[in-house]
Parts: C-alpha cells; sequence; structure tokens
C-alpha cells in the first residue's frame, strides 16, 4: 500500500509576477517500507516535493495523499497536527532545540502528543539505544559531534511512530564515519522495522544505499529506478 | 514541557536576560522607592498639619465655618466635652476660642489666626508644644502670654519676653487691642502655619472678645472649636458618625474636610504615583518587547522547526509568551526587595532634604522625609509587571506564529 502518492503535483512560486515552475506535475507512489532517494540536479524541484510530500508547503495543482488522506487543502493548523502524528523529520542541520537535552529532544513530540510518561520514557530509551547514543542521554545538542546530533534527530524523527520518515540532505554536514554510521542505522531501521524513509540527496553514499532512486529534473520525474 | 523549555531560552543568552532583568528590577524598585518617597511626603505634611492643630476631627457651629465670625461660637461647650469624655477612642481634645487679628510690633504688623487654648489640653492635643525652639510652653502665673512661629518671629523681629500687640474684633464688633509677651516661638516647619498664627490662654482672649457686660458664663463658655485628636487614624470616619449623631445641630468634620488642602494633597500624590508607575512600566514594556522581539528573531529556523515537528500555534505563542513573563519573575522578586529594603531603610532613618528645606517649608513638608508606603503598592507592582510583561510578549509571540515553517526553515 502506497503511504505517499502524489498525483499532478505542481508548483508555481510568484504565479502573479514571474513565475517560477518548480513542479510540473509529479505523479509518485511511495509504498510503506520504502528506502528512497529523491535526486536530481540544484533547481530540479526535490526539495520543494518533499516540502510538499512533507506536509510544510502546498501544490499548487494536484493532490497528495499520506496515509490515505489528502493532505494539499488542509489549513495551517490542520497540517501542524497532521506532521505531529504522522511524519518524522530529519534537517540537513540537525536542527535540534539547543536548551534541551537528546533525551528532552527525543520526548518532546511525544508530549505534544499527550503520551503518558511510562511510554514516553521507555520510547526514548529504546529509540537512543537504536542510534546507539543510549550513554547521551543527557548531553545536550552542544556537547554532541555533528553526527550524534543528526542520530539523536533520528530519533526525535522516529519518536511519535510516524508513517514514514521524511530526511532533507541528511548527511550533508556529516563526515564519512558518520554518514556509514547514520546510514546503518536507518538501512537497519528500515530493514527490521519497516519503516519508511524518503531522502532528498546529492550525495553519492545516501543514493549508492537506496533501493528506490528518483530522480527530478525541471520539475518533473525523469528516472524512476529500483534496486534490489 | 513548555515551561522547561521556556525557562531555558531565556538563559540562552545570559547576559541579554540579566539587562532585562536589571532593567525591570530597577524600575520596580524606582517606583516603589518614589512611591514611597511621595507618600512620605504626604504623610509628613498629613501628619503635620494633624499635629500642629488641625487634629483628626473638629467641632464647630455649622455658620463658624462658613463665615468664621466670633459671633457663631459653639452653644454648648460643656455638652460636647461630656461627648468626647465618653468615646473611649478619642485621646484628647482642645476646646478654642479662634479669632482673625493683626500682630504688631515695632518692626511691623502681619494678619495672623489667633487660637486660644487650655494649655493641657493644647499641649495633650497638639504638637505645639513639642515644637518650641525657645521659651516655655505658657508657664504658669503669667497673663497675656503668647506662643508665636519662628517665621513670624523673624518677620517681626521678636524673641521670647518681646512685646506683641494683638488687635482684633470683640463681640460687639469693636475693636480691641492688648499687649502680649511672647513666652514661647515654635517651629513646625510649616512656614505659612508658623508665620500665620499664634496661640493665647483662652482665658485671656475670652476676656478681651467678652467686654464688660458680659456675663461670666458667657466668657467660660465662649469656644468656637474643639479639635479632637483619635488614637487610631483609621476611626476617623466611624467617629465622625458617632459624633455627628451625639451632636446634633453642630459641625463634625474630618481632617479632610476642615482642610480641605490635605485631601488634595493626598489625592494627588496617589494620583501622580499612579502617573509615575505607568510612566515607568510604558519603558519596561519596551525594554521588554526589545529583548523578545531579538530572542524570536534569532532563532526563526528553530520556530519553523518547532512548528515543522508538530507544535501548534497556541503553544508556540505561549512559549514566548510564558518567556517574558518568566523574565517578570525573575525581576519582581528583585525589585520587591530592592524596593522594600529602601522603604525599610529610609522609613527607619530617614532622608535628609534640608539642603531645600526652605523651599519644603514653604508648602508645609518636613525637612527629613521618611519614606512610607502602603502595602498595597508591593502587589500593583507585582501584578503591573505580570501585565507589562504579558503586553510586551504579545507582538513578538504574534510574529512568531506568523512564520510559515517551510519558509523560517530556509532562515540563514
Amino acid at each position: 500500500m502506497a503511504v505517499i502518492k502524489t498525483k499532478g503535483v505542481e508548483k508555481t512560486y510568484n504565479p502573479d509576477k514571474i513565475p517560477v515552475r518548480a513542479l510540473k506535475g509529479v505523479d509518485l507512489e511511495i509504498a510503506e517500507g520504502e528506502f528512497t532517494a529523491i535526486v536530481g540536479p540544484s533547481g530540479s524541484g526535490k526539495t520543494t516535493l518533499l516540502n510538499i510530500i512533507g506536509g510544510l508547503d502546498r501544490p499548487t495543482g494536484g493532490y497528495v495523499e499520506v496515509g490515505g488522506e489528502d493532505i494539499s487543502q488542509m489549513s495551517d493548523n490542520e497540517l501542524i497536527d497532521f506532521r505531529k502524528e504522522h511524519i518524522g523529520f530529519v534537517f540537513q542541520a540537525y536542527n535540534l532545540i539547543p536548551v534541551l537535552t537528546a533525551r528532552e529532544n527525543v520526548e518532546f513530540v511525544m508530549l505534544l502528543q499527550n503520551r503518558s510518561k511510562a511510554e514516553r520514557d521507555a520510547r526514548v530509551k529504546e529509540l537512543l539505544h537504536a542510534v546507539g547514543l543510549e550513554d547521551k542521554l543527557d548531553k545536550r545538542p552542544s556537547e554532541l559531534s555533528g553526527g550524534q546530533q543528526q542520530r539523536v534527530a533520528v530519533a526525535r524523527a522516529l519518536a511519535p511512530k510516524p508513517t514514514f520518515i521524511l530526511a532533507d540532505e541528511p548527511t550533508a554536514n556529516l563526515d564519512s564515519a558518520s554518514t556509514a554510521n547514520l546510514l546503518d542505522i536507518m538501512a537497519r531501521l528500515n530493514r527490521e522495522e519497516h519503516i519508511t524513509f524518503v531522502f532528498s540527496t546529492h550525495d553519492q553514499r545516501v543514493i549508492d544505499r537506496a533501493r528506490r532512486v528518483v530522480t527530478l529534473v525541471d520539475g518533473v520525474i525523469d528516472k524512476d529506478e529500483r534496486r534490489e | 514541557m513548555i515551561p522547561i523549555l521556556s525557562w531555558r531560552n531565556i538563559w540562552r543568552s545570559p547576559t541579554r536576560s540579566a539587562v532585562v532583568i536589571t532593567a525591570v528590577a530597577l524600575g520596580i524598585w524606582a517606583a516603589i522607592a518614589l512611591s514611597g518617597f511621595m507618600t512620605g511626603i504626604m504623610k509628613s505634611y498629613v501628619r503635620s498639619a494633624i499635629e500642629n492643630s488641625v487634629g483628626h476631627l473638629q467641632i464647630h457651629a455649622p455658620e463658624f465655618t462658613e463665615e468664621y465670625e466670633l459671633k457663631y461660637y459653639l452653644p454648648d461647650v460643656q455638652k460636647v466635652a461630656q461627648e468626647l469624655e465618653s468615646l473611649p477612642q478619642i485621646a484628647a481634645y482642645s476646646t478654642r476660642t479662634v479669632t482673625n487679628g493683626m500682630a504688631s510690633s515695632s518692626k511691623g504688623a502681619r494678619g495672623v489666626m489667633v487660637k486660644g487654648v487650655e494649655p493641657q489640653q493644647e499641649a495633650a492635643m497638639s504638637a505645639i508644644d513639642d515644637k518650641l525652639t525657645e521659651g516655655e510652653f505658657f508657664p504658669e502665673m503669667r497673663g497675656n502670654g503668647v506662643l508665636i512661629g519662628a517665621e513670624l518671629a523673624d518677620k517681626l523681629n521678636l524673641k521670647v519676653r518681646s512685646k506683641l500687640v494683638l488687635t482684633f474684633q470683640d463681640l460687639n464688633r469693636e475693636i480691641t487691642a492688648a499687649a502680649f509677651r511672647v513666652v514661647g516661638i515654635f517651629d513646625t516647619g510649616n512656614a505659612p502655619f508658623d508665620g500665620g498664627t499664634v496661640f493665647v490662654e483662652r482665658a485671656d482672649l475670652n476676656r478681651l472678645l467678652s467686654p464688660q457686660g458680659d456675663t461670666a458664663a458667657v466668657q467660660g463658655a465662649l469656644a468656637h472649636e474643639v479639635a479632637v485628636l483619635l488614637k487610631d487614624v483609621q476611626q476617623v470616619e466611624t467617629t465622625e458618625e458617632s459624633l455627628q449623631d451625639a451632636l446634633p445641630g453642630l459641625d463634625v468634620k474630618t481632617y479632610r474636610e476642615v482642610s480641605p488642602d490635605l485631601e488634595l494633597y493626598e489625592s494627588q500624590i496617589q494620583n501622580v504615583s499612579m502617573i509615575y508607575l505607568v510612566v515607568i512600566m510604558l519603558a519596561l514594556v519596551f525594554g521588554i518587547i526589545n529583548t523578545m522581539l531579538m530572542a524570536v528573531l534569532e532563532r526563526i529556523k528553530e520556530l519553523g522547526m518547532l512548528m515543522a515537528i508538530g507544535m501548534n500555534k497556541a503553544k508556540v505563542f505561549t512559549m514566548i509568551l510564558l518567556e517574558a513573563v518568566l523574565l517578570g519573575l525573575v525581576s519582581a522578586p528583585i525589585g520587591l526587595l530592592l524596593g522594600y529594603l529602601t522603604i525599610w531603610y529610609v522609613g527607619e532613618n530617614g532622608i535628609d532634604l534640608s539642603a531645600y528645606s526652605a523651599g519644603l517649608a514653604d508648602y508645609g513638608i518636613a525637612q527629613v522625609i521618611y519614606f512610607e508606603i502602603d502595602p498595597q503598592v508591593y502587589w500593583q507592582m507585582a501584578v503591573g509587571v505580570f501585565v507589562t510583561s504579558v503586553l510586551a510578549a504579545i507582538y513578538p509571540a504574534l510574529k512568531a506564529i506568523r512564520l510559515k515553517p517551510v519558509d523560517a526553515l530556509q532562515h540563514v
């Protein structure tokens, strides 16, 4: 079953002045458990596509379904709630909350979801163990390396038990060892727990590990290759 | 979690937070100290007026307070005295004969209010006896003694034992004059009072006011005013009512009614204090807005991330609001404590304004001001800071929730 489905998705910036068509009708289906990289040169529209399937932006044409729900017409507040329950974000610059510890960063979204304390505590330990940071529970982001911060970000993205994880250039700021480590963790989570990952990336190391690579060129899908 | 997040957020820039906390604390301190100073001045003025002769309550014939004519004396002084003796809340009272006249010496003449008093009663009722700088308070066996103020002594070049001629109308509207001997000079610090009031013995004044032919009874009973001092100023209103009920046909007035300037002064000081308070709070509003705006603008990306991962606008708004309120909550106790200590210290030791005393005395204000404060001011300040913080946070918080996560996340 497709967890993400886009049909004829278009995005035009500045429609009234000098229109820029970033997406020109994208049809894409991503099934549960896929490990997909969206690639393409700068300006190809991959960040725009990611923002739209992540519910951060709305298409100007077509529609987007996540988990069977059309999110393209939702209000801002509905989108916030939808993202909280269904989408886990991993950002290029980690974007952890600097004043919270690793444990608190992971716990934060679950607090927004009003999960019980027992459930939160258990899940924080489980997730930070899964990303190999069980000994860094009480460290703040400033006390962690880039790779460690990004692993905390992955744990945070997983915390709300989302429908899928959206990772925007997750390895762009990481060295090779950290990148390999992070990719290992994500691949394992994907393999063992069937978590769906969607990346946008330039990084060949990520592309090499992806099981599906969608190439965008000038706002349309140019290639869609699956590897097993 | 949001309160924890807000609390930690305000310590991200410790210096910036410390600056705004200091500003708010100093603002609170300044407002309290100012209020203490002004209340101190006001109370000193009112207290000195009460002590100098007004008392807490005064009883007159109704017509007397309108026209101040000699003929409007109290019809039955004995009854008033009996009534006052029966009330436990009365500390002292003084029966007075009052007239306006002219005080002349070899140097000149000045209009004065002549108050004929029973020395013992007056000493208990007012503080004039304590404020003598020279001479004695009506030494016994001495007819026609007069107490004058330092101001009048200066203007008329009088000393203790100097001769002073008082001229006034008697009950028959005839001009009468008599020589008095200065027995004491008082200095209340209130120049208008010291320059315009003299005290003589009531028996002496009554004798002069009631020319031959008047009966001894009239002489003994002639009095225009009974000034009353209470044990507790809080009982002014209730005592006024009970006395008014017990003495129908007479006019019982509180010090505020007797001297409307006191009431005006009290209310003006309160108004001015409130204006200062509002001005200080306004300044603080802009200080807090500035700080909170900086705090929001420097974490646009983070706010975008928070909204991206599911923190709704109400929670973001609350977080920013809470940051401002927490800043206020840290500042307020510091400011309140500083203010309290200042009021306590200056309340005990006073602040010496003698360098400006000439000007102050002209307005009837003492040279040493002891800060006093209505404890309500502390609450007003606490509530004021809370409201100020909330108001100041609204604009930055609105700015935060208007961010679009997709744009905010791109912010560099």
